[in-house]
């Protein structure tokens, strides 16, 4: 069941708590919310739902919470995030959602920043950070706590209970009935509902403001672009700090009648993901490398039928989705043979994993590497990469269903405009946009021009209209005749290959894009062994005519991926491991890009001379100290001809 | 919800009068041939009290407990439990009068999930007879159901939901101590007695089991016995401590007054020549 669209576009006039509200009232018993508690799932219909809300609101009203304070939640993902959220909003109160993971002094920076009254805190952790900042935070006056668990030895009346709070709230009905629709039809769509933090860089993070208007678009654009019903299910995963499950939990959820789904603790997790198998999910790309190697693991754990079954499942998946994602024919025999397999192999794996009633699948965050999604993908789970922003209130560029590209974040959901500026920026307009940064003019400003949102991250339109971001504004390079090209972008893609460890990329104010590989010395040499090419040090392997010819098809795979200008044009196989011990990477594995540049700019001016080999002598520092030189050649290998 | 919980209900809905537990040992001795495992011990374990048991090696603090349960039957000596002689009972009737314990060395079925270990506690309760149960009847549905509830609300206070599945024998040793514990709330003991249960736990294993000791003694009133040798446990747990030294006590007190015995002091750092 579906709730029909023209009830939908009605209820744009109204803010977030009214359209629960409203929701109660139709939806009433059915369930709005799940938690997984004792053992087994407690489920919340949406008229408790209601009243859970309407209890935490007057009890924040009782506590001195009018129109306009603001109230901060330290919490983990439970339905009494919703409920304080909910119910302090409908009082016209804002909220904003912390870390549990935030230090004491991170907590009593955001809640000064805020101007917090109260703060609703998930136990007696978060409740011990605050009263150890409490001189810090003089203008909360209640400080509340969900789980009563260790809380009996705590007699200070600063704190309060949960359960003593809805108690308020019970008892000021009684007394004002009519108070809490008094106070929650004065609310109107403009209002700000909600404050998130930003993922600041540098600094402090900043306070982006949304309004009741925001989240209701959001979900809108979700409901009319996903296949999304009445009692489907979401588990809240991502903390409630992020922009993600607000979205859902305060957006899709309400308006689509959707069921959120609580997790018992965050160790039992992969069990309740499983137990409830949700039928969206969005979540960030390590999820799904990890899940992929798991079921990898668990596949070469089991016995010898199980795993044949599932190496020709795979074979046979891998070959369909291909031909798909080429828009060719697919003879009916592998589709046949396909239809067999779902059921022998593909739904028993993906109910293993908990997969099983997805419909859709969202990766977002980092790019994930296109073997995971083709993986996923020909065991028929419908994978695919989105892209948003906290100041966007969400997601808002997905791929369509039919038409997903392994490397690309999809085209704009409904009424988004998306352009990129002529620095390569991406632009966005949309409804959804934020309303600017609490207490901070010059950073809005900046942000929002012209009703375009600056996104900060660079990208390009490619031919079929799909958005390919790159990276990064600050981090993109320029070639000699002005085209963008992201290095890190590059590399992560060249890393995905398993054959290499490590690439530098460069081309800042050059012709064209050319790279140092370091190969994957294990994977390389079992490859080697395998076709019985005898090798003995990592120098010696790197120069083998056979290993160049592998990692020149890896690239020359990868680059027919990448935008024309970024493609590779020369690369060298170094004849050693870049090394945080010779300085060429940071401790943390990450490629000091300039220092390598100029360690190797013999080598680097070699590929742009147009060489084909070149002598060299390196310096190797040892562990101990000691210097020594390698003396060999490298040759200088053309990944594609150069266009003159 | 969980707003709603962090009180099981064998606790918070449990009459004062039925948790009563007052322990009264007189003049025990027990030896195992020629060899003198009590002389002549005495002690009082007061209701709601949290009493520590302390001593070297050998001194026979086990042996005490044993005594208490019924593992081991004293020679001389009345133990007097809410006013009945339980001496010479045997374990599961001594069970029966409501003393819970835990073993020094993990008494559990390792074979057994965690929450089957913990749910055979609850056999204590068990009303339905044998042949409603062999055709499951409702009734014995319904009693099934109220015990999980308090098997969950267990796993839940103790933290276990995680290992809530998982077979007792796959389980590090520090998990294993908290399942006993469990194990030995769900009988609902008027007298908790707890054989070394921090021996070989990591420090913050330590930490959560002084909480939950803590919690239900100060919160909840349960009368506690400890066996420990891990001092800093027992000084920051104990309202009272007994030290026995070869078979003999040799001082009782509060934590501060037991640091500064003369007696403990060289039982422990023995004498100098």
């Amino acid at each position: 069941m579906k709730i029909k669209a023209e009830y939908l576009s009605q209820l744009k006039m109204y803010t977030i708590p009214q359209i629960l509200y409203k929701q109660a009232e139709l939806l009433r018993d059915r369930v709005a919310l799940r938690k997984k508690c004792l053992g087994r799932w407690e489920t919340v219909s949406w008229k408790e739902y209601l009243n859970f809300v309407k209890h935490v609101g007057l009890g924040l009203y009782s506590l001195g919470i009018r129109r306009g304070d603001h109230v901060a939640i330290i919490m983990d993902n439970q339905p009494e995030w919703l409920f304080s959220e909910l119910g302090a909003q409908a009082m016209g109160a804002v909220t904003l959602n912390l870390f549990t993971s935030s230090i004491a002094k991170e907590l009593s920076v955001m809640i000064n920043r805020f101007g917090a009254k109260v703060v609703i805190a998930q136990d007696q952790e978060q409740v011990d950070k605050l009263l150890e900042v409490r001189d810090e935070i003089k203008d909360v006056v209640k400080v509340i706590y969900v789980d009563p668990t260790g809380m009996s030895f705590y007699k200070d009346p600063w704190l309060l209970s949960f359960k003593e709070l809805l108690d308020l709230g019970k008892e000021l009905e009684t007394k004002e009935p009519d108070l809490f629709e008094k106070e929650l039809w004065k609310g109107k769509k403009e209002d700000i509902n909600l404050m998130m933090m930003t993922s600041g860089t540098t600094g402090i993070p900043k306070l982006a403001m949304l309004k009741h208007e925001n989240f209701v678009d959001m979900a809108l654009k979700w409901i009319e672009s996903a296949p999304i019903e009445v009692g489907d299910n979401w588990i809240s995963i991502t903390p409630p700090a992020w922009i993600v499950d607000q979205m859902w939990g305060i957006g899709v959820a309400i308006l689509s009648g959707m069921v959120m789904n609580f997790p018992e603790m965050q160790e039992t997790l992969a069990e309740d993901y499983r137990e409830i198998g949700p039928s969206i999910t969005i979540t960030s790309s390590r999820f799904w490398e990890d899940l992929a190697s798991k079921i990898r693991v668990k596949i070469d754990d089991s016995g010898f039928i199980k795993r044949k079954f599932y190496e020709w499942g795979l074979k046979i998946g891998t070959r369909v989705t291909d031909l798909e994602s080429k828009k060719k024919d697919v003879p009916f025999i592998l589709r046949l043979l396909k239809g067999i397999f779902r059921y022998i192999v593909y739904r028993p794996l993906l109910d293993r994993v908990g997969c099983l009633h997805i419909k859709a699948a969202v990766t977002g965050g980092h790019p994930i590497s296109p073997d995971v999604i083709r993986f996923f993908r020909s065991i028929g789970l419908n994978l695919k990469h989105a892209y948003g922003l906290t100041e966007g209130c969400g997601v808002f560029q997905v791929q369509p269903d039919d038409e997903v590209k392994p490397e690309t974040v999809g085209k704009p959901l409904p009424r988004t405009e998306i352009k990129i500026s002529e620095d390569n920026e991406i632009l966005v307009k949309s409804p959804s946009l934020f309303v600017g940064y609490y207490k901070d003019e010059e950073a809005t400003k900046k942000a929002l021009e012209n009703g375009y949102l600056h996104t900060g991250d660079a990208g390009y339109i490619d031919e079929d209209g799909h958005l390919i971001v790159i990276g990064r504004k600050e981090e993109i390079m320029r070639l000699k005749g002005g085209e963008a090209f992201s290095p890190d972008f590059i590399e992560t893609r060249l890393k995905f290959s398993p054959y290499i460890k490590e690439a530098v990329v460069f081309g800042e104010e050059r012709d064209y894009v050319t790279g140092f590989i370091c190969i994957d010395f294990g994977n390389v040499g079992s490859w080697a062994e395998a076709r019985m090419i005898p090798y003995t040090t990592y120098t010696d392997l790197s120069q083998q005519k056979p290993v160049e010819e592998l990692i020149l098809s890896e690239v020359r795979r990868i680059n027919n991926e990448l935008p024309k200008p970024m493609r590779l044009k020369k690369i060298l196989l170094l004849y050693k491991m870049l090394d945080p011990d010779d300085e060429e990477l940071t401790r943390t594995g990450k490629v000091r890009r300039k220092f390598v540049y100029q360690r190797y700019i013999d080598l680097v001016e070699a590929m742009y001379a147009g060489k084909d080999e070149i002598e060299v002598t390196g310096k190797v520092q040892y562990r101990d100290g000691h210097v020594g030189t390698i003396t060999t050649k490298v040759r200088i290998l053309d990944v594609e001809p150069i266009e003159q | 919800m969980r707003a709603f919980r962090g009180e099981p209900s064998i606790y918070s809905d449990a009459q004062p009068a039925k948790r009563q537990a007052e322990l009264k040992i007189e003049n025990l001795t027990l030896s195992f041939g020629g060899l003198m495992a009590l002389h002549d011990v005495s002690l009082e374990v007061k209701n709601g009290e949290f009493l520590s048991i302390i001593g070297p090696n050998g001194a026979g603090k086990t042996s005490l407990l044993n005594c208490i349960t019924g593992f081991y039957h004293p020679q001389k000596g009345r133990i007097l439990f809410n006013g009945e002689d339980i001496t010479g009972l045997h374990p599961h009737e001594v069970t029966k009068r409501g003393i819970g314990r835990t073993f020094q060395n993990i008494e559990l079925f390792p074979g057994m999930t965690v929450l089957a270990n913990i749910f055979l506690a609850r056999h204590l309760y068990c009303n339905y007879s044998f042949a409603k149960a062999s055709f499951f009847s409702r009734s014995v549905k319904e009693e099934e159901v109220k015990h999980r509830r308090i098997v969950e609300e267990i796993i839940d206070f103790l933290e276990m939901q995680p290992i809530r599945k998982k077979l007792v024998g796959s389980l590090p040793y520090g998990l294993r101590k908290r399942v006993e514990l469990g194990r030995a709330l769900a009988l609902e003991p008027k007298l908790l007695i707890l054989d070394e249960p921090f021996a070989g736990m990591t420090l913050e294993e330590k930490e959560d089991m002084v909480r939950f000791l803590r919690e239900i003694n100060t919160r909840w009133n349960q009368t506690t016995i400890l066996v420990e040798h891990d001092m800093a446990v027992v000084m920051s747990i104990s309202e009272r401590i007994i030290v026995l030294n070869f078979g003999e006590k040799i001082a009782e007190g509060p934590p501060d007054v037991i640091k500064n015995h003369p007696e403990v002091i060289k039982a422990y750092l023995g004498e100098e020549a």
